[in-house]
């Protein structure tokens, strides 16, 4: 079973929340969605689960059409769980009762759960770890505990398909970590189709198998975690994900000039072929050092516009031809606020640098 | 992802079925035309009817009643008892609202219930209780007694009585609006003032009276509605003293059934109406303009430490709340243990003889029990089901027009009893012009006009509770798989009851205590409960008046013993998350 989104656009009267959104999902595989806040993400997941209803384009889950322009199934009628940002327990049932909810009521609870509920619920329990606490209230439980009650609820009928919005960020920060790994165990356990939603870049990379950025209603770009971080292919996949810096110049086959300073020649070191059409070459600040003599002529002058201190690392502002960018070193030899530097690229970044990069195709 | 929550609150998809949505149409357009005629036309006959003579159009109503003296004489008195009864509405609101809410004084809650008692004890009860304490052989003489010097006796049927008894009834709708809005002051903002080097009167001058002045006004101007519509006390107490203000007046001219009664009174009431309206403009206006505390969190703890002179504040706080809201209706209940009015009370004495009359011997009090019943119960159902229904629809699906129509169903309470009473007739008397199929004279105009006046108390009531309920909550259920039947009966209703029983209770109790419409729309065999207090009373019977007025204290009493009980128990199951 694959789930499969052509050509989606959705509009709120005169707003485009998406446009001419393009994907599919294959069985088990665990998809994140990333972008800012207002990229359209949450609306792309509402209109998977059926509570909104496209403007244009399609939506298959299996092998049924779910959504169109004309029609559009019901969130009950269709094979879907979801685990919600602000947990939505409901104040008057247990915890048991809550797993028991979907067992009773969605459509496509196989018959051997239906005959086994009670096996099915000791199972969700135990899953989430919350055997001990089935009879307990939602306001009896800590913030983990209730957002494992929501997972245990959106799993217990297995549904084909898992959609989460947000689902660690009402947490702090240590709980979310947690979260983290016991989302990719249930994940592993369950084999479950998911689509995570989150704004959280390092959540995304952290758990997804492919994610997918999302900016102003648009995909940026679809893969997996390693190539959307080593790889982007637009700007904005390189500063959202890897906090890119972005150098604007010529490129001539495989060497960059930067508009700026024409005397300093860069090799690539596997920038995507978009990213050169648009005369860009994106460098994540740890790719980068800060010297305080100019030892070579690929330097480029800059000055310390802000130090953070980060405990195993130091974090530096730095201005760069009237830009901001940022990189981050190791904690030997500090530089002062105001200091007159020069950055360059780590040596070890141009070793491994293939010109021919690799891609995987998906 | 803010904008789709916020574009499209509404839960339910569009499912763009083409003939479903025309449907929607349909029944959205009936239900606009169905509230435009229930709510609006009444009113629209009300003022048609005073601005014409013998059919045709003319302002001689106008007029002939701007000319006659007695209209501004009964404008003068109006004015006065209104003003002088909302000083001491929001005087005593404002004192006791900044006490319960900054002060460490003990025992709030059980402060909160006496403060709201006047409150939800219908006035005209309130006013009898009031005249037994300083009746003839009343409390008032014996614990005057008790002084070296004589204190003098007290009229209450006259100007400062309607004054005094208005005010005192009437202060805890500014007592409510005030504290929630003292508690939602932050204490941060007082705490940086001190820190810029204010004092702590300063602050209060500069700070936290500025940031409560919306409570504050809004309170005084609900409570200048009360005194200004409100009609047990001034028929109470102004009628036996020839004392009349705009309310009774319009009464009076309908009862006296004068040739041109009708056509006075809706003129009068226009006159009333507008007055009211004019009331409700300005605090719209106020409120509107004035800047909202953005935090929603009441603040309950004390912030302003009394030390020694604690123990002080609270006795005489008890004092005044005992004596002020116990003490009368203790003496009414005495009275009503009386064989007859102005008997000493002693034990020999005492006899339930009254409340056998009332229960028992009079057809008229035992007709207007069931009728009473009968129309609160009735009432109170369809408003829960047409009043959730509407508060569902306006917070999960809100649109301009049921911001409107929510204007539209509140105009009824708004008005002044009378004159909403007086636009019953008008509408209902003949619905269809030429046409009288009886209901005026009938018991009918009673549910009718109930119904009309009370629905938005149930519709607040259950906006309140939809409002609590957050829409992911619903989403969950669908998700799981439920349909909306049983999303309804397995998770909103549970969630909304006990909100949606408070604002049901509210209504039921207003339905079975009204007095004001209903003085103007009974017939023989459909008196209300109040029509036969307020007959009883006006012939003098007293110790029946007060034994038929217990008997509903005793009811609401008990009745917010249950309320209380239920809710105790569902929160101790539930235990709010929020």
């Amino acid at each position: 079973m694959t789930i499969k989104v052509q050509r989606l656009s959705k509009r709120f009267s005169s707003f485009e929340a998406l446009r001419h959104i393009d994907f599919s999902i294959e069985k088990g595989e665990f998809i994140a969605i990333l972008g800012p806040s207002g990229c359209g993400k949450t609306t792309l997941l509402r209109l998977l689960a059926g509570f909104l209803s496209p403007t244009e384009g399609t939506i298959t889950i299996g092998d049924q059409e779910v959504g169109n322009p004309t029609k559009t199934l019901p969130p009950e009628k269709r094979n879907i769980g979801m685990v919600f940002q602000s947990f939505a327990l409901w104040p008057h049932l247990n915890v048991a009762e809550h797993i028991r909810f979907p067992l009773q009521h969605h459509r496509f609870v196989s018959e051997e759960i239906k005959q086994n509920q009670k096996k099915r619920m000791g199972d969700v329990l135990k899953i989430v770890e919350l055997e001990s606490f089935r009879t307990r209230m939602p306001s009896e439980l800590s913030g983990g505990q209730k957002q494992r009650v929501a997972l245990a609820r959106a799993i217990a009928p297995k549904p084909e398909l898992l959609l989460m919005d947000e689902p660690l960020s009402n947490l702090d920060a240590e709980l979310r970590m947690e979260m983290r790994s016991e989302i990719q165990s249930l994940h592993r356990l369950t084999n479950a189709t998911i689509l995570y939603v989150t704004h959280d870049q390092s959540e995304a990379l952290a758990m997804a198998d492919r994610i997918i950025v999302m900016n102003n209603g648009q995909i940026e770009q679809i893969d997996t975690p390693t190539e959307i971080y080593h790889h982007p292919r637009t700007p904005f996949v390189a500063k959202f994900v890897g906090k890119a810096n972005l150098m604007k110049g010529k490129w001539t086959k495989d060497c960059f000039t930067p508009d700026l300073i024409p005397s300093i020649q860069w090799p690539d070191i596997g920038i995507e072929p978009d990213m050169k059409q648009l005369g860009y070459y994106p460098i994540r600040p740890e790719q980068l050092i800060l010297t305080k003599e100019q030892s070579s002529n690929q330097a480029v002058p800059a000055v310390i516009t802000s130090i953070q201190f980060q405990g195993k690392e130091m974090h530096y502002n730095v201005q760069v031809l009237g830009e901001e960018w940022q990189i981050q070193t190791g904690l030997g030899d500090p530089f002062d606020l105001g200091e007159q530097v020069f950055l360059e690229i780590k040596q070890e970044v141009l070793l491994s640098s293939t010109p021919t990069h690799m891609h995987y195709v998906y | 992802m803010q904008i789709s929550t916020k574009e499209n609150r509404g839960i339910m998809p569009k499912r763009a079925l083409s003939s479903l949505f025309t449907w929607q149409k349909i029944l959205m357009g009936l239900a606009l035309v169905m509230i435009a005629i229930i709510f609006l036309l009444p009113i629209y006959r009300l003022i048609a009817l005073s601005i014409q003579v013998d059919g045709s159009f003319s302002l001689a109503n106008y007029t002939t009643i701007l000319q006659d003296s007695k209209t501004w004489s009964v404008m003068g008195d109006t004015i006065l008892i209104v003003l002088g009864s909302t000083t001491i509405s929001v005087t005593l609101g404002i004192v006791f609202a900044w006490l319960v809410a900054y002060t460490d004084i003990r025992g709030k809650r059980l402060m909160q219930l006496f403060i709201i008692l006047p409150f939800v004890i219908p006035s005209y009860i309130t006013t009898l209780a009031w005249t037994q304490f300083f009746g003839a052989n009343g409390l008032y003489e014996k614990l005057a007694e008790l002084f070296p010097f004589s204190l003098g006796s007290v009229n209450l049927y006259s100007m400062g009585g309607i004054i005094f008894v208005l005010g005192f009834s009437h202060y805890p709708l500014v007592y409510l609006l005030s504290i929630s809005v003292f508690r939602k002051i932050p204490r941060e903002v007082e705490h940086a003032s001190r820190v810029s080097g204010a004092s702590s009167w300063q602050t209060f001058r500069r700070v936290t009276l500025p940031l409560a002045l919306p409570g504050i006004a809004s309170g005084g101007f609900l409570a200048f509605l009360a005194n200004l519509d409100n009609f047990g006390i001034p028929a109470f107490l102004g009628i036996p003293a020839k004392i009349d203000v705009l309310s009774t007046y319009i009464y009076q001219q309908v009862v006296g059934f004068g040739p041109t009664a009708f056509e006075r009174a809706s003129t009068l009431s226009v006159l009333l109406g507008v007055i009211a309206l004019m009331g409700t403009f300005l605090q719209w206006l106020l409120l509107r303009k004035s800047k909202r505390i953005e935090t929603t969190v009441e603040d309950e703890k004390a912030r302003f430490f009394l030390r020694k002179s604690k123990v002080i504040v609270e006795i005489i706080l008890w004092s005044f709340l005992l004596l002020t809201s116990l003490v009368p209706l203790l003496a009414m209940g005495m009275t009503s243990l009386l064989p007859a009015y102005g008997v000493d009370f002693t034990w020999d004495h005492i006899s339930l003889k009254n409340y056998q009359f009332v229960l028992e011997t009079s057809p008229k009090a035992k007709r207007a029990i069931g009728n009473s019943v009968q129309l609160a119960v009735v009432i109170t159902i369809i408003g829960v089901m047409i009043g959730t229904m509407f508060a569902y629809f306006r917070v999960r699906k809100p649109n301009r027009w049921n911001q409107l129509s929510e204007i539209v169903i509140s105009l009824p309470y708004a008005l002044p009893g009378t004159v909403m009473a007086l636009s019953m007739i008008f509408a209902w008397m003949e619905p269809i012009p030429g046409w009288n199929p009886g209901i005026y004279g009938s018991v009918l105009i009673l549910f009718i006009a109930y119904f009309t006046r009370f629905l938005i108390l149930q519709v607040r009531g259950s906006i309140t509770a939809v409002l609590q309920v957050d829409y992911t909550m619903e989403e969950a259920a669908i998700v799981s798989g439920s349909n909306s039947w049983v999303k309804w009966r397995k998770i909103l209703l549970p969630l909304l009851l006990p909100s949606i029983l408070s604002g049901a209770f509210l209504v039921f109790l207003t339905a079975l205590t009204e007095l004001t419409v209903s003085s103007l729309l009974w017939s023989s065999n459909s008196e209300t409960i109040g029509v036969v207090i307020f007959g009883f009373e006006q012939a003098g019977y007293t110790t029946y008046s007060t034994a038929f007025s217990s008997l509903i204290i005793i009811f609401i009493l008990l009745g917010f013993f249950l309320l209380y009980i239920t809710q105790f128990l569902w929160n101790r199951k539930v235990a709010r998350t929020r």
